[in-house]
């Protein structure tokens, strides 16, 4: 129960940033992928099954915001939460620089996927916007590495309260 | 079964889950279908979340504007008086040029009935995988939405059409930059009608126009033509910026659309499906 009160919240909180960014600017959203970071954090924290089936649920809920597909999306955040949740059970991965590099390259990877599948099935060409789609692994990683730095701190300040 | 899908329970989980995605790519493609139960129902459930969000940051900008920033409040006010000075009297002109050929209730009865048929929307939420793609508005079936309703920007230009899933509060717009939508449109000069599609980079093309086609200009404006039975005629599209006439068949006319991606805030949803008023 706690766990699905704690995927919710996560869901809502990802779409609340996620339109409040496309608000402010629609290249913001283009640079930062936070489904695939929400994704990957839950993916570190409860392993690679866990990881590929929240990764399709969010798929699920980006393709509700586009035109596209339903299922599109849905693959790449699969084996993106899949191999995150995979890769981390052998590498640590929490210091600030190896997290930064672990989630540039999944997203690069998801990016790939998903521009493969989008082409391959609609036929059409590509939106880069201005080529600043390829600045997401870059800026999800910067952010990610720094929310999910920021995250252990705050366990770290409150486990020790509690103690 | 291969080995190491039996030593490896994850494995199949992961492939399961890619499988059962294919084929929900595979029920829904190509996309001209109807949509589906499925795609409805996300759509209802998580629209109105991005409304919400919408709504907070109206209510925020006005109690912002409300109370620090009074500002600018009287310039504006000023420049409203004397745009609307200047609309009254474009008005005033309109009307004394129809009463020659109408009388005075008759104008007032078609200028009543496309007040009563003109909704005003707002942007809630863009496209994820093509911002040139779609937008969804804050209206939706409990305002008479419609699927294939024309969407125009402040100005009067078209920005596209209501497309699926429309839910209770919220729908979405193909936008004419959509490599997926196709408008019959005429030229300004010579009414040649050809057929125009979104680039989906933020362009539009003029398709089906001969290379020996010699009636189309750079600079010519674009209105749709009413004969696609979606766009009623008339409706300022866009502007040929390139004209190419290539090795094939056809011509590479590129149209540049006239509304304007940063300034879609505001929009007018057409509930008529003809605009010939009288």
């Amino acid at each position: 129960m706690k766990n699905l009160i704690r995927i919710t919240a996560a869901i809502i909180i990802t779409i609340i940033i996620y339109t409040t960014l496309a608000k402010i600017s629609i290249y913001a959203v283009q640079i930062i992928n936070l489904f695939s970071l929400a994704v990957i954090y839950f993916a570190l924290e409860k392993g690679e099954i866990f990881g590929a089936c929240f990764g399709a649920f969010c798929g699920i809920i980006y393709d509700s915001f586009s035109l596209g597909a339903f299922g599109v999306a849905g693959i790449a955040k699969t084996i993106t939460g899949f191999l995150a949740g995979y890769v981390s059970k052998k590498i640590d991965v929490t210091p600030f620089i190896r997290s930064f590099i672990f989630i540039f390259i999944l997203i690069s990877l998801e990016l790939i996927v998903w521009v493969f599948l989008y082409s391959y099935i609609f036929l059409a060409s590509f939106n880069t916007g201005k080529g600043i789609i390829f600045l997401q692994p870059l800026g999800t990683a910067f952010l990610g590495s720094l929310i999910f730095l920021l995250i252990r701190k705050v366990k770290g300040v409150t486990s020790k309260y509690k103690k | 079964m291969p080995s190491f899908l039996k030593k490896n329970k994850n494995i199949k989980v992961l492939i399961g889950l890619i499988f059962l995605q294919l084929i929900l790519i595979s029920i829904q493609v190509p996309k001209d279908k109807k949509e589906t139960y499925f795609e409805k129902l996300i759509f209802s459930v998580f629209s109105p979340v991005q409304h919400g969000v919408v709504y907070l940051f109206q209510k925020t900008g006005s109690f912002w504007k409300s109370y620090f920033g009074l500002k600018g409040v009287r310039k504006e006010n000023e420049r409203l008086k004397e745009e609307m000075f200047f609309l009254l009297q474009e008005n005033n002109v309109i009307r004394n040029l129809l009463q020659k050929y109408k009388s005075e209730n008759e104008i007032n009865d078609a200028l009543r009935n496309i007040q009563e048929n003109i909704l005003h929307a707002r942007v809630i939420g863009f496209d994820a995988s093509n911002f040139y793609k779609s937008v969804v508005i804050n209206k939706g079936f409990l305002d008479d939405i419609q699927k294939n309703m024309p969407v125009l920007d402040r100005y009067g230009n078209l920005v596209g059409r209501i497309v699926g899933p429309i839910s209770l509060k919220e729908s979405r717009i193909q936008l004419v930059t959509d490599n997926n939508c196709g408008i019959s449109v005429f030229s300004e000069k010579k009414e040649v009608v050809g057929m125009l599609t979104g680039d989906g980079k933020g362009m539009c093309l003029l398709e089906y126009i001969l290379s020996t086609d010699e009636d189309f200009f750079k600079g010519e404006r674009v209105y749709t033509s009413g004969f696609d039975g979606i766009f009623p005629p008339g409706i300022s599209v866009g502007e040929i910026v390139s004209l190419e006439t290539t090795s094939g068949l056809f011509k590479k006319i590129i149209v540049k659309p006239y509304f304007k991606f940063q300034d879609l805030d505001n929009l007018a949803v057409i509930k008529i499906k003809n605009l010939n008023i009288f």
